[in-house]
């Protein structure tokens, strides 16, 4: 049989990235700052989102999406707080993707919303390519982790503006190295701002917060 | 880990590009992919085969060429290859490159089809 070769060139995220765009362009629009939280499994992305959707209950208006690949039990969690939740359940899906993210939030009326974040399916390889309209990717990962997670998973980090050292409270009895923790975060992205906090004795919480909370004003401020 | 929707996604470039140029049977597709990409080559192969079964690209071979990773490192003023499992760090100077240059695609180059 004779062949011939067709040349395509197509990038296969193309139709992700650009429902990502028209989601920034979205939430652009209604002055909502997203944030997409990264990291492995048990990390401690929803126990410092209950802390996070607690703590500023009353000064902002926030909602969360949890994207999990079987339970509901994270939304549970989260829905205490009060705030508008909602599950994405992925099944085989090992990440949240912009279509996902539209999807749910055509089915869904969290009403107008400062902030939304977005717990992904725990994971650090998938979900690090998939853009979901975010302003801030923040990736977590705990102190009992080892101090190279940063150096293999390089991507997910590179992509990160925020990395969140988790269970602070905890660093000194699994002896924690800092220093070797800086360091291969820096060696993957020389500009990340980094925090260390914990959600269990609210260690770091306040640098957290602030920071979110600068990030909402000049969100609602760009939207005017 | 998400080998299937990049296969399924795949067979999507492909069918639209053989349905454009009225192209009925594909026997061999190139894609390109980066070493951070996290996609496994024997998975993303074998989803291929499940993706494809039904379609135009049916028993088609997928090339797959891997890209590694290269970072532009900003004190050397040049493209270098960061060793895998040391981070990006430049392999000459040891300088922290934040700039991806290769290694991130998930594209598809071209496919093979009877002349
Ligand atoms: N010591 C300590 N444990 C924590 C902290 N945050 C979460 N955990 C625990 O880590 C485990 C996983 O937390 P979870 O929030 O479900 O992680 P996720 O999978 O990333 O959502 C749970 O047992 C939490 O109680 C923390 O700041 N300090
Ligand atoms: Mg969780
Ligand atoms: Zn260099």
């Amino acid at each position: 049989m004779k062949l011939r070769v067709v040349e395509i060139q197509a990038n296969i995220m193309r139709k992700n990235d650009a429902l990502a765009a028209a989601l920034r362009a979205r939430f652009a629009k209604s002055g909502t700052l997203v944030v997409n939280l990264l990291s492995s499994p048990g990390s401690g992305k929803t126990t410092l989102l209950e802390e996070t959707l607690r703590r500023l209950a009353g000064r902002y208006r926030i909602g969360a999406l949890v994207g999990d690949q079987a339970t509901e039990n994270d939304a549970l969690r989260l829905a205490r707080s009060g705030a508008p939740v909602r599950q994405i359940t992925t099944a085989a899906e090992c990440r949240l993707d912009a279509d996902m993210i539209g999807k749910a939030l055509a089915e869904w009326n969290p009403g107008p919303l400062d902030a939304l974040f977005i717990e992904n399916v725990g994971n650090l390889i998938c979900p690090a390519e998939y853009d979901l309209g975010e302003d801030l990717r923040a990736v977590l990962f705990s102190v009992t982790e080892g101090e190279d997670k940063p150096l293999k998973y390089p991507l997910a980090f590179n992509t990160s503006q925020l990395a969140l050292i988790t269970k602070i409270d905890i660093a000194q009895a699994v002896g924690f190295d800092r220093q070797a923790a800086e360091r291969s975060l820096r060696a993957v992205h020389p500009s990340i701002e980094i925090v260390e906090l914990s959600a269990r004795n609210g260690q770091g919480m306040d640098t957290w917060l602030e920071l979110l909370a600068r990030r909402i004003e000049s969100k609602s401020l760009a939207a005017v | 880990m998400h080998e299937l929707s990049v296969a399924l996604t795949l067979l999507d470039g492909v069918s639209e590009a053989a349905l454009r140029d009225g192209i009925e049977r594909v026997t061999a597709v190139h894609v390109r992919i980066g070493a951070l990409s996290g996609i496994a080559r024997d998975a993303l192969l074998f989803s291929w085969d499940m993706a494809s079964a039904e379609s135009i690209a049916a028993g088609s071979e997928l090339r797959i060429e891997d890209v590694p990773v290269a970072v532009f490192c900003e004190r050397c003023k040049r493209e270098r290859s960061p060793a895998p499992g040391t981070g990006l760090l430049c392999p000459v100077c040891g300088a922290a490159s934040p700039t991806i240059v290769r290694g991130r695609e998930l594209q598809i180059v071209a496919m093979e089809v009877p002349a």
